[in-house]
C-alpha cells in the first residue's frame, strides 16, 4: 500500500546536518495496524510526514498504492493527500471557530464534496467516534478525548485508505488513550483502513499487531507480536 | 467560506474592530468631500452651459467671474456687433442681490440683460414655468430656481429686489450652478438698481459684460480672435477659454478629493496589512493543518484574500453611512439659507465602498499570499 524505499531527510541547521531519517526502506500492507515507537529525535514523526507526502525526502522515493510520488508537483501531491491519506495530530489541531461537525467537514470542502453530503458523511464519521451529539459544539466545549475523536473523525471522513496518526494520545489521560486507541483499532477491523500510530507510549505500541521501532533515523527493530486485549473501563468519566 | 471568514475575524473583535474603524474614518472623510466635490462639481458643470454657449466680454483686466470694477462702455455693444459672424451682443449688468453674501458657491446676483436682443442668450437656460423675458419687461423678473423658493414666489407674485418691486413672470428649472441663484431682469432696470445703490457712483450706460451670441454656422472660437482684434480695450472670453477656466476649479476640488484618498489609502492600506500579517502569524499552525487535509494554495489565498476585503468592505459601508448622515444634516443645517453645500450622486454613495473594499483587498494580498505559500510540515511545526 505505501512504499519507502531509502528515504533520507536531511536537515540543515546552521553549518550543522542533521539526518532525521537516514537510508530507510519499509513497506506497510493495506489494513495493517501498525506503531512507530523510538525515543526522542529518532525520526519518527518525520518519517510520518514522509509517508504522509507532507514533507519531500532528501533522497529516495515514497510511493502510494504503486504510484511513484517522486517529481510529482505540490499541487498533484495535496490532491493524492487529501484523497487517499487521513491525518491524525497530537494537539488535534482543530480549528477553533468551527463546530465539531464543521471540522469533520473540511477536507470534504477541499474536495468539493457538495454542501448535503458534506454535512451527511460528516455526521457519519463523528457517529463513528461516538459523538454525533456534540457535533454543534465548538472544540472549547469538548475535552481533550472528545477533541481527538473529533480529529480522527476528520481523518476518516474522506476515506482515506491510510491513516497516519501523530501521537494521537500524547495529550490524553490512560482512558481517554484506551478509548482512542479501541476506537482506532475497531475501525481498522471495520473498514480495513491502515493505520500507522506514531506513539512513545508502550501501552499504545503493546495495542498495535506490528511495532516499527526506530533508532537514529534507521529501523532498529521491526516486530510483528501479539495484540494486547484492550480493558478500556467503561465507567471511568470522560475529560 | 463567508461565514468562517466572518468568525474568523470575530475572533480577535477588538482589533478587527480598531482596524475596520481606521478606515471608517478615511471613508467617512472620502464621502463627504466626495459630496462636496460633486456639489461643486455640479455648479461647474451647470455654469458650464451657460458660459460656454456663447463668447464673453468683459473689460481688460477682468475675468470670467468679474473681479474688477471696471465697466464697459455701452458703446462697445455696437462696435461687437459690427464684427462680421455676430448675431448679437447683448448688453449685460450684474450686481449683488444683497451685500450680505451667502458664503459658499456661486453669489446671488441680479442679472440684468438688454431685452431687445437677448433672447437667445435667456433660452440657454430651460424654463421651468411661465416665460422668459421679452422687450418692454421693465419691472419683471424671471427667478432662477433658488431664488424662486427662497422667495416662496410663484408667477404673479411681486418680489423685492434691492428695495424695488418686481413682477415674477418665470421661474427657470434648477441648472444645480449659478444661474440658480440668478434674478433675470432688464438691463435698464439692474443699471437703475445698481445706481440707487452707488449714488455716489455716477455713471453713464454703462455694461459689465456684453455677451455675444454667434451667428449659425459661425466658429466660436474665430469669432471670439476676430472680436478681440477689432475692439479695443475688452478682453473677449471664449466657450474654450470659459471651459478652461471652469474646468481649473474642477481641477482644484478634485486633486484635494485624491489627496484625501490618498492619505485614506496609505493609512488604511497599512493598518489593514499590519493586522492580516498578525492573523496570518497567529492562525500559522491553522494554515498547515488545513493544507495537510487538503488545501490548496488557492483556497487558502482567497480566505486570506476574502477577510481583508470585508475589513475594507464594512469600513467603506459604516464610512459612508457616516459619511451620508453628516452630509445630510449639514445640508439641513444650511437649507433654510438655500445653500446646498454636499451633493450625493452615486459615485458619492458607492465609490468609496468600491475603493476600501479594493484597497482591502489589495492589503491583504502579501499576507494572504505569505499565507497560501507556507509548507504544511513548517506550519504545523509552529507553536
Amino acid at each position: 500500500m505505501i512504499v519507502a524505499r531509502g528515504v533520507t531527510k536531511v536537515y540543515r541547521i546552521g553549518p550543522t546536518e542533521i539526518r532525521a531519517v537516514d537510508g530507510l526502506d519499509l513497506s506497510i500492507e493495506a489494513g495493517e495496524f501498525l506503531s512507530i515507537v523510538g525515543p526522542s529525535g529518532s525520526g519518527k514523526t518525520t518519517l510520518l510526514h514522509l509517508l504522509g507526502l507532507l514533507d519531500a525526502p532528501t533522497s529516495g522515493s515514497v510511493s502510494v498504492e504503486g504510484r511513484e510520488t517522486l517529481g510529482l508537483s505540490p499541487r498533484e501531491l495535496t490532491r493524492l493527500r487529501r484523497e487517499k491519506i487521513g491525518f491524525v495530530f497530537q494537539e488535534f489541531n482543530l480549528l477553533p471557530v468551527l463546530n465539531a461537525r464543521e471540522n469533520v467537514e473540511l477536507p470534504l470542502r477541499y474536495l468539493k464534496v457538495p454542501g448535503p453530503e458534506r454535512h451527511r458523511r460528516a455526521m457519519e464519521a463523528l457517529e463513528m467516534v461516538g459523538l454525533s451529539d456534540r457535533a454543534n459544539n465548538r472544540p472549547a466545549q469538548l475535552s481533550g478525548g472528545e477533541q481527538q475523536r473529533v480529529a480522527i473523525a476528520r481523518a476518516l471522513v474522506t476515506n482515506p485508505t491510510l491513516v497516519l496518526a501523530d501521537e494521537p494520545t500524547g495529550e490524553l489521560d490512560t482512558q481517554n488513550t484506551c478509548r482512542v486507541i479501541e476506537l482506532m483499532r475497531n475501525l481498522n477491523r471495520e473498514t480495513g483502513q491502515t493505520f500507522a500510530i506514531v506513539t512513545h507510549d508502550p501501552m499504545v505500541a503493546g495495542y498495535t499487531r506490528r511495532v516499527i521501532t526506530l533508532r537514529d533515523g534507521k529501523i532498529a527493530s521491526d516486530s510483528m507480536g501479539a495484540e494486547a486485549e484492550l480493558a478500556c473501563d467503561p465507567e471511568a468519566p470522560t475529560i | 467560506m463567508l461565514k468562517y471568514v466572518l468568525r474568523n475575524m470575530w475572533r480577535r473583535r477588538a482589533r478587527t474592530l480598531l482596524t475596520v474603524f481606521g478606515i471608517v474614518v478615511g471613508i467617512f472623510a472620502l464621502t463627504v468631500l466626495g459630496a462636496l466635490s460633486a456639489r461643486l462639481n455640479q455648479q461647474v458643470r451647470g455654469a458650464e452651459t451657460w458660459f460656454t454657449s456663447k463668447i464673453s466680454v468683459v473689460p481688460s483686466g477682468s475675468g470670467l467671474f468679474g473681479g474688477s470694477d471696471r465697466y464697459l462702455e455701452l458703446s462697445k455693444v455696437g462696435e461687437i456687433e459690427a464684427v462680421p459672424g455676430v448675431k448679437s451682443a447683448v448688453a449685460g449688468f450684474g450686481l449683488l442681490l444683497s451685500d450680505q453674501s451667502t458664503g459658499f458657491g456661486a453669489p446671488e446676483l441680479i442679472v440684468g440683460a438688454e431685452l431687445s436682443k437677448a433672447q437667445d442668450l435667456l433660452n440657454l437656460i430651460d424654463l421651468d414655468r411661465g416665460r422668459i423675458l421679452r422687450e418692454g419687461d421693465e419691472g419683471k423678473v424671471v427667478l432662477g430656481s433658488t431664488l424662486a423658493e427662497k422667495f416662496e414666489a410663484d408667477l404673479g407674485d411681486t418680489v423685492e429686489l434691492r428695495g424695488r418691486d418686481f413682477e415674477v413672470v418665470g421661474v427657470y428649472a434648477p441648472t444645480l450652478s449659478a444661474p440658480d441663484g440668478f434674478a433675470f431682469v432688464s438691463y435698464r432696470d439692474a443699471l437703475d438698481l445698481f445706481r440707487e445703490v452707488n449714488p455716489y457712483f455716477q455713471v453713464g450706460d454703462i455694461a459689465a459684460t456684453i455677451d455675444v451670441i454667434p451667428e449659425e454656422g459661425v466658429d466660436a472660437e474665430e469669432l471670439a480672435a476676430r472680436i478681440g482684434e477689432s475692439v479695443d480695450g475688452i478682453k473677449v472670453i471664449s466657450p474654450a477659454e470659459a471651459e478652461k477656466q471652469i474646468s481649473q476649479f474642477s481641477l482644484i476640488f478634485n486633486a484635494i478629493l485624491l489627496g484625501i484618498g490618498f492619505i485614506a489609502l496609505v493609512v488604511g492600506g497599512l493598518s489593514i496589512i499590519n493586522t492580516m500579517i498578525m492573523s496570518v502569524s497567529e492562525r500559522t499552525r491553522e494554515i498547515g493543518l488545513k493544507k495537510a487535509v487538503g488545501a490548496e494554495t488557492g483556497s487558502v489565498l482567497s480566505e486570506y484574500l476574502l477577510e481583508s476585503a470585508m475589513i475594507g468592505f464594512f469600513g467603506g459601508v459604516i464610512g459612508v453611512l457616516a459619511g451620508l448622515l453628516a452630509v445630510y444634516l449639514l445640508n439641513n443645517a444650511t437649507s433654510s439659507s438655500q445653500v446646498t453645500v454636499f451633493s450625493v450622486t452615486p459615485t458619492v454613495a458607492i465609490g468609496p465602498v468600491v475603493f476600501a473594499t479594493f484597497l482591502g483587498t489589495a492589503a491583504g494580498l502579501f499576507p494572504a499570499l505569505r499565507a497560501a505559500r507556507l509548507k504544511p510540515i513548517e506550519a504545523l511545526r509552529e507553536d
